[in-house]
């Protein structure tokens, strides 16, 4: 009996020891570019945890240059924007990759993932010319368009997923009962779908909001996005990190917050089928 | 409530791979007629992959017909929307809404046709402690019982009042217990309603207690079609009487030997003689070989002093109510059923008769029934 709880208790400590020594590894960074983000250029290389705190970084990111602003803003319209035509083309696309069979449909379906697998600076320079071309540079459409090669293949393959999970069956029943397929599709299939569909929404808009390469090279000084504006803080004598360690938690704040608001469907939406047999 | 008419219905999927000079897919339904009568209880039967849910899910519109008629009432319905061919169907895997209370699933067919909220709510009281779902009405599909679950699909499938009731095998996907609850309460649900209704099973202790009358289905073929007991006493081929009856007939090759004036059927490697009955004396000669059909019930264990052949048992079986012996014979079994208490043992040799008038003759290639004259 005695030996049973010394075992419990030997197996808690080390379960939490082990949970702790991870929480530091994870969060460690995020602490690190907080503490900076509060340091003065002047004491930057001189102090770790120890210096006097200052909101300078803070006051000259947000307030005295209106252009991160304008950043944050602009990273919300094409990553929202990207996330919004993925879901009016992914879903669909989804739903027919699920229940219609058509030729060349997996060859189809593996094209659109392999838009993943492609890295971003291998097609940038093409991408870059036809822009120009064709007046996309530097539009807010351009960039959503280009970040359809990172939101719409997450979209199309977790969707596709779910909508195989529901039983045909289903629809069949609502057909029967007199509904068109439109009314299936909100009143049925949506509810059924809408794990995958917030997390996969939100995986997308991450990804959007965290793209470095297409924005710095498809976008100029009117369509800055956050990742690109954080450049502005690297001088060509100097790098203020402070400035850009707020740049950056400040940019982090909108997926911290939609990650913490929806973190229930995140994990279902994306566990979904793990443990299928 | 309507009558159903099924005329030459065929059914062929397409191959969308198929290559060029490659042979079209065989039909999944070939040349199947039927007629249900109104009010009617129909039981469409068959091993699986035979096409009874194709042809019902052809009835229900869910699939298009390759050729022939299918008539509802009066009307010709081969062009006609599912919601508008007046049928309710009970699916399978019960094809409830998920994110809908009991209630709304019920609800769903009647707020489609916009019928008003105390209409709605009276048809749903009617029918929810017909089918005992009453005490389930707030809870969602996720939360029911295998069983509860099919009670409220067919709710849902007879609160439309359907002129025709499809059910494609209900009791699928339930436990033994639940299975005969679940079979008596259809059988007085479709007593109570009289819709007309049609079951597609492949369990046939389950379709000959509920249906006035069975179809027998094999590779998308009608096989036969008549009340439980002509189908259970007089099968048209060996397809048949074997599919029917639970355990299945025993269907042996034997060889017919005449003994002076008289015939008597020869098992194969068996030294068990049966005497052919006057009325097929018409029908076989010496030395022709035919598949001999005779149900369990009707191989009978009988006394030292009677005229059957000594046989050795192979298996006993005690099932309770009742004790299945087991004979070899050749490669196979020749089965017998009793409700005698008598215990056996492996290797007792008894005295085996068989009642003669019970006994099916099937032609050894085609299978099919030899009729006596």
């Amino acid at each position: 009996m005695m030996k049973n709880r010394l075992m419990d208790l030997l197996k808690n400590v080390s379960a939490y020891t082990v949970i702790c020594l991870y929480s530091i590894f994870a969060i460690f960074p995020l602490i690190w570019l907080v503490i900076i983000s509060f340091k003065s250029d002047t004491q930057m290389y001189n102090t770790t945890f120890i210096f006097t705190p200052t909101l300078d970084n803070y006051k000259i990111v947000l307030f005295e240059g209106a252009d991160y602003i304008q950043a944050f803003i602009n990273n919300i319209i094409v990553s929202g924007g990207a996330v919004l035509l993925s879901l009016l083309v992914g879903v669909p696309a989804a739903y027919a990759f699920a229940r219609y069979n058509f030729a060349k449909k997996e060859d189809l379906a593996f094209t659109i993932l392999s838009f993943k697998f492609a890295p971003e600076i291998l097609v940038i320079l093409p991408l870059f010319m036809i822009y120009q071309k064709i007046g996309l540079y530097d539009t807010y459409f351009g960039l959503i368009w280009v970040y359809q090669l990172i939101t719409l293949p997450l979209l199309i393959w977790v969707l596709r997923g779910y909508f195989e999970e529901i039983s045909v069956e289903v629809e069949q029943a609502a057909n029967l009962d007199g509904y068109p397929w439109y009314s299936v599709f909100w009143k049925i299939l949506v509810p059924l779908i809408k794990p995958g569909l917030v997390a996969s929404s939100l995986l997308a808009f991450i990804f959007a909001w965290n793209s470095f390469t297409f924005p710095l090279l498809l976008s100029g000084f009117q369509i800055e996005t956050v990742t690109v504006a954080a450049l502005r803080y690297i001088g060509s004598d100097t790098v203020h990190y402070g400035q850009m360690a707020v740049a950056a938690a400040v940019a982090a704040l909108p997926e911290v917050v939609l990650a913490l608001i929806i973190q229930k469907h995140l994990v279902r939406g994306l566990s979904f089928g793990a443990v299928k047999g | 409530m309507a009558k159903l008419l099924l005329k030459n219905l065929y059914k062929r999927y397409e191959n969308k791979k198929r290559k060029k000079g490659e042979a079209l897919n065989a039909f999944a339904v070939n040349n199947f007629s039927l007629e249900c009568e109104d009010g009617e209880f129909i039981g469409i039967l068959g091993p699986s992959g035979c096409g009874k849910t194709t042809t019902l899910r052809m009835i229900a519109g869910l699939e298009d017909i390759t050729d022939g008629e299918i008539i509802i009432g009066d009307t010709v319905v081969n062009n006609v929307a599912p919601h508008n061919r007046g049928i309710g169907l009970a699916f399978e895997d019960y094809a409830l809404y998920p994110p809908l209370t009991v209630y709304e699933n019920i609800a769903f067919n009647l707020r489609a046709k916009h019928v008003k909220n105390e209409i709605i709510k009276a048809e749903i009281n009617r029918i929810a402690p017909l089918l005992k779902v009453d005490d389930l009405l707030h809870m969602k599909p996720g939360k029911l019982s295998g069983g509860q679950k099919q009670r409220v699909n067919i709710a849902r499938a007879i609160v439309r009042k359907p002129q025709l009731l499809l059910l494609d095998e209900p009791m699928s996907h339930l436990d033994g217990k639940m299975r005969q609850v679940l079979r008596t309460e259809i059988k007085r649900l479709h007593n109570e309603i009289m819709c007309t209704t049609i079951i597609v099973t492949h369990d046939q202790l389950e379709a000959m207690s509920l249906v006035d009358k069975l179809a027998i289905m094999k590779d998308g073929e009608l096989q036969q079609y008549g009340t439980p007991f002509e189908v259970y006493d007089n099968p048209v081929n060996e397809f048949v009487a074997g599919f029917i009856g639970e355990p299945p007939m025993n269907i042996l090759t034997v060889e017919v030997q005449k003994k002076e004036s008289s015939f008597f059927f020869k098992f194969q490697d068996a030294n068990i003689l049966i005497p052919v009955p006057q009325r097929f004396y018409s029908v076989v000669q010496d030395g022709m070989l035919v598949r001999l059909g005779v149900r369990p019930t009707d191989v009978l264990i009988v006394g030292e002093d009677s005229k059957g052949s000594d046989v050795s048992i192979s298996v006993f079986e005690n099932l309770g109510e009742e004790r299945k012996i087991s004979f070899r014979v050749g490669e196979g079994f020749l089965t017998l059923i009793t409700s005698d208490d008598k215990r056996y043992k492996q290797g007792d040799i008894v005295k085996l008769e068989v009642k003669s008038e019970k006994t099916h003759l099937f032609d050894v290639k085609t299978g099919e029934k030899i009729i006596a004259q």
